[in-house]
């Protein structure tokens, strides 16, 4: 049922989307404030833990205060059962954090990457075998999955990397595999290949350009899974205790009692920083997917209603 | 697509991906790492009787190929070894610890389900209001908290009026009575049970609130609307039961997600389900149990999607015809 | 008195963002309606004819204002808002969507739908309701025993006549029909305007016909209106909007349409309709009228009559009647 006007989008003369990619940012950043906030967030993390060595008021490796002591002026969030500051670990855990979170989603990217190219350039029986893959790989629990490799091939920060990243990939095959196969069917591929240009020369000139704004939001959207995950691999010892994560974090405070210790500054922002983080990337990466499949629905039902308006003046041109 | 074709093909997908499943348990116990790992006799403390027994019932003196199909014929007949740890089946002690899970996996999961559902929907009914707002992005922050730390949030504040940890007082009488008894567990399921609700509702919310808007801007919808019904007819009669199919679908595809979040409040609030077992399989290098667990969860989550998928072939019309 | 009467009609949707603004989707919009009489509101896509009928139910949407009266037996339906147009919908006034293919809820049967008003405005319950639902199946071609399946089990033509089916359920004065034969094959198409048209005639049904396809509208329709820019620019007898049309729209309209049997190359008609969120200065067609002169850029046109029951929203008109300058 078409009624053009209820999108009146539609009856002014559309603008053009920008065909820039930077100005599609623009474009969503302005019309979007969930957009801008995620964002925010997400940098401001960023930098944190770029300066985190530098400004992060104590030494993490050292003891610095009593065990357990509370939030005070000199330690705003209190230290820990082994006597080191919490804000100086939340800053430096949050860089190593963010790190594994960016690298597992790198091989993620990577490997889902390639997996959509091949399978949505190719077709035919790359694809049904790919795709079966890919289906398997999504019914089976991941973090489970993930504890098993993670047990068996021994705890540390590279592993849960590694790890992360070989059963993240499926989104980004499914976005990349469908834009793949949508490119390849436009007409100027096809003139391209008529041409005479090879396979890979099509794959990065023409079709990875296209992909852009779909991939990055997928790719933040995987960070924050990833960030999630090394969260739980930490807390189940599945990760080098020797190392200051968001996850360590919250697996020492478990592991030592700060529960019964009444120590809940160790916990509390831990968590709250890691959530921060997450809402960042789901909002920003939200925001983009939703601004390029924009469903302009009508609400054919809804609490609010359409208006009376009392006419003023007569003929069509009274408004 | 005629209703047997599609149960068939489902039904076979979910067979193929158990066996992927046991496949990748056998490559990664068995295959891939030293003896340490692959050696399912190395029980310790064992006799040498015992050893000799799960060489000869496992094969593991012979090539890998057969010693694939003799673990899938062991399989077959529930046979997953012998646990490290206390010498007992693998089997045995996991199905027990399988029958605590499940009460509280699924009454927390129930429980996300309903919230999710009436959160969307007053979400997509009152778009852009005040209301929506707090309930999406409270769904997006409370998705955001790690379980575990929800987990230890309640913890900390309910520890005292609520059990903080087990499932059942250890110092009630095992010949105490039913209800009593009964009691006594609830009680003791509430905190996990409510920590799973926290981490699990926030993606029902998300989705039914999408869904439901994406129907409310059906042509179907402005039909009802036309024929006089009030809202609250529509919704119920015609929106509600179109909105909710991707539930069906999403529930499933998040018991990836479910499962993980079971082990995690397991290992906090000391439930003796799979997960803890799973967990203390971990630490005490109880690679049998950790085999066989994987297995069971896996499984588990396979069979459960595709009751899934029996729902939705039920509930639209569109693919049972 | 009239069954059904339109008067000066207005319909303003919001633009979204906060720029704000909005769009005039109808402007004026005024006509009547007697028993059993077939009329057809005719005009490109975005003229504003969907909108308007949707505004006789009352179907907008939250972005919407509406002024103007829509009166059915001399009342006001509309005055009240939403709430007070219910009680009319599918009792006086019903409609039948374009596209059945969504029109239909996909998880109920189609007899049930057919039921579901009666049973709501209290014109039939149980098994009652349940008789009447096959019977009016009956009615437009279809076996009763088909109440039992589902929506995608019907071919769209079969769609189609259960939607006019499930219309008539309360047995209302008139029906509104908004392209009920667009994205159906030309058989099938012929027997749904037949059915339309015969269901007029037999149940003394007013019948508003919604469509861009001039053929169809000339087939059952004895009055219509032509839109143009949310405006109407002509209104009179199908005969005479076809062979003595006065504005020059409705003129290249007809000429437009290929003729089946002739060898003329099909005529369309250069350029877009103008963008609708701002005032219009003089007459909204003049960019692509083939006939503008001085007073069109800055005259709007209005409706004036022409003929017996013959109106046209044109400049040209009161040049040709006795060469008056107003």
């Amino acid at each position: 049922m078409t009624l053009p006007l209820q999108d009146p989008q539609l009856a002014t003369e559309a603008e053009g989307q920008p065909s820039t990619r930077t100005g599609f940012f623009r474009t969503v950043l302005r019309e979007r404030k969930s957009a801008v906030v995620g964002l925010s967030i997400i940098v401001f993390f960023v930098l944190l833990s770029i300066v985190a060595p530098y400004i992060s008021p104590y030494s993490i490796t050292e003891q610095t205060c009593a065990v357990y002591a509370p939030p005070s002026s000199a330690h705003w969030l209190g230290c820990d059962d082994g006597g080191i500051d919490m804000l100086s670990q939340l800053m430096q855990g949050g860089r190593i954090s963010l790190i594994v979170g960016f690298a597992a989603t790198l091989v993620a990217m990577v490997i889902g990457g390639g997996v959509g190219l091949l399978s949505g350039y190719f077709g035919r029986a790359t694809d049904i075998v790919l795709m079966r893959i890919t289906d398997y790989l999504l019914v089976i629990p991941d973090l489970v999955l993930m504890i098993v490799i993670a047990d068996v091939w021994g705890a540390s920060l590279f592993h849960v990397i590694i790890v992360i990243g070989i059963l993240e990939w499926t989104s980004t095959a499914r976005i990349i595999r469908a834009q793949v196969m949508s490119l390849r069917e436009r007409v100027y591929v096809k003139r391209t290949r008529a041409l005479g240009a090879g396979n890979a020369r099509i794959i990065f000139k023409h079709i990875l350009p296209q992909v852009g704004p779909l991939l990055i939001a997928n790719t933040v959207l995987t960070i924050a899974i990833a960030i999630y995950l090394e969260t739980a691999l930490a807390f189940l010892g599945l990760e080098d205790p020797t190392v200051t994560t968001w996850g360590t974090i919250l697996e020492h405070a478990f592991e030592r009692t700060a529960i019964s210790s009444g120590a809940w500054w160790a916990i509390v922002p831990a968590g709250i920083v890691i959530a921060a983080v997450i809402v960042g990337c789901f909002l920003f990466g939200q925001a983009v997917e939703d601004a390029l499949n924009p469903r302009l629905k009508v609400a054919n039902l809804s609490v609010r209603r359409w208006r009376l308006r009392p006419l003023v003046g007569r003929g069509p041109d009274a408004l | 697509m005629r209703s047997a074709d599609y149960l068939i093909k489902r039904g076979f997908f979910a067979l193929v991906t158990v066996f992927v499943a046991i496949t990748i348990n056998f490559f990664l116990f068995r295959v891939l790492p030293g003896s340490a790992v692959s050696d399912l006799s190395r029980v310790p403390k064992a006799s040498p009787q015992l050893k000799h027994a799960l060489t000869v019932e496992f094969g593991l003196d012979k090539p890998k190929w057969q010693q694939y199909l003799i673990y899938l014929r062991q399989l077959f007949h529930g046979n997953m070894g012998i646990s490290f740890a206390n010498q007992q089946p693998v089997s045995h002690l996991l199905i027990a610890d399988l029958k605590n899970t499940i009460p509280m996996v699924t009454v927390g999961t129930v429980a996300a389900i309903v919230v999710g559902m009436v959160t969307g929907i007053l979400s997509a009914w009152r778009r852009g209001s005040a209301a929506d707002h707090v309930s999406t992005n409270g769904a997006i922050v409370f998705y955001a908290f790690p379980t575990q730390w929800l987990g230890l949030m309640l913890l900390i504040i309910f520890a005292g009026t609520l059990p903080a940890g087990g499932m059942e007082n250890p110092f009630l009488f095992t010949a105490e009575p039913f209800w009593p008894h009964l009691g006594d567990i609830a009680q003791h399921m509430v905190l996990p049970a409510a920590t799973l609700l926290l981490t699990a509702y926030g993606s029902y919310t998300l989705v039914v609130r999408s869904s439901m808007l994406e129907t409310l801007g059906e042509d179907y919808v402005l039909t009802a609307r036309a024929k006089g019904l009030p809202d609250r007819r529509v919704v119920r009669r015609h929106a509600f039961r179109n909105a909710m199919l991707p539930m069906v679908t999403l529930v499933a595809l998040d018991l990836g997600y479910i499962v993980g979040g079971a082990v995690l409040i397991e290992v906090i609030f000391s439930w003796p389900g799979i997960g803890l077992a799973m967990y203390d399989a971990i630490q005490q290098r109880d690679y049998p149990m950790l085999q066989g667990g994987f297995l069971i969860l896996t499984v588990a989550v396979i069979v459960l999607n595709f009751a899934a998928d029996l729902l939705y072939f039920r509930l639209d019309p569109r693919i049972s015809q | 008195m009239s069954l059904l009467e339109v008067e000066d009609l207005h319909v303003w949707f919001d633009l979204p963002g906060s720029a704000g603004g909005q769009v005039h989707a109808a402007a004026g919009v005024s006509f009547a309606l007697a028993e059993g009489e077939r009329f057809g509101l005719v005009g490109e896509s975005g003229c504003g004819k969907t909108t308007t009928i949707l505004a006789l139910m009352g179907l907008l949407p939250p972005t919407a204002s509406l002024a103007g009266q829509v009166r059915v037996n001399g009342r006001n339906i509309l005055s009240g808002g939403e709430e007070s147009v219910r009680a009319h919908r599918w009792t006086d006034v019903a409609m039948v969507f374009q596209g059945a293919m969504n029109a239909l809820n996909p998880v109920k049967r189609i007899g049930w739908q057919i039921a579901e008003p009666m049973a709501f405005h209290g014109v039939a319950h149980g098994a009652a309701a349940r008789k009447r639902a096959g019977e009016l199946l009956e009615m437009v071609g279809i076996s009763a025993a088909a109440a039992e399946r589902y929506p995608h089990e019907f071919s769209g033509g079969m769609r189609q006549r259960a939607s006019i089916a499930m219309a008539l359920a309360c047995e209302p004065k008139v029906l509104l029909a908004d392209e009920p034969t667009t994205a159906l094959d030309v058989m099938v198409q012929a027997q749904i305007l037949e059915l339309l048209t015969r269901l007029s005639r037999e149940l003394g049904l007013a019948l508003v016909l919604v469509t861009h396809d001039l053929p169809v509208v000339a087939q059952v329709c004895d009055r219509a209106a032509v839109m143009y820019a949310g405006e109407i620019v002509e209104t009179g007898p199908m005969d005479t909007l076809y062979h003595a049309p006065r504005h020059p729209y409705t003129r290249l309209l007809f000429a437009a349409t290929p003729d089946l049997y002739g060898d003329e190359a099909v005529a369309s008609i250069p350029g877009t309709p103008p963008r609708l969120d701002r005032a219009i200065t003089g007459c909204p067609f003049r960019p692509r009228c083939d006939s503008a002169f001085e007073p069109c850029a800055d005259e709007h046109p209005v409706l004036r009559a022409v003929g017996p029951g013959h109106e046209a929203a044109c400049h040209l008109t009161r040049q040709l009647a006795g060469k008056r300058h107003d």
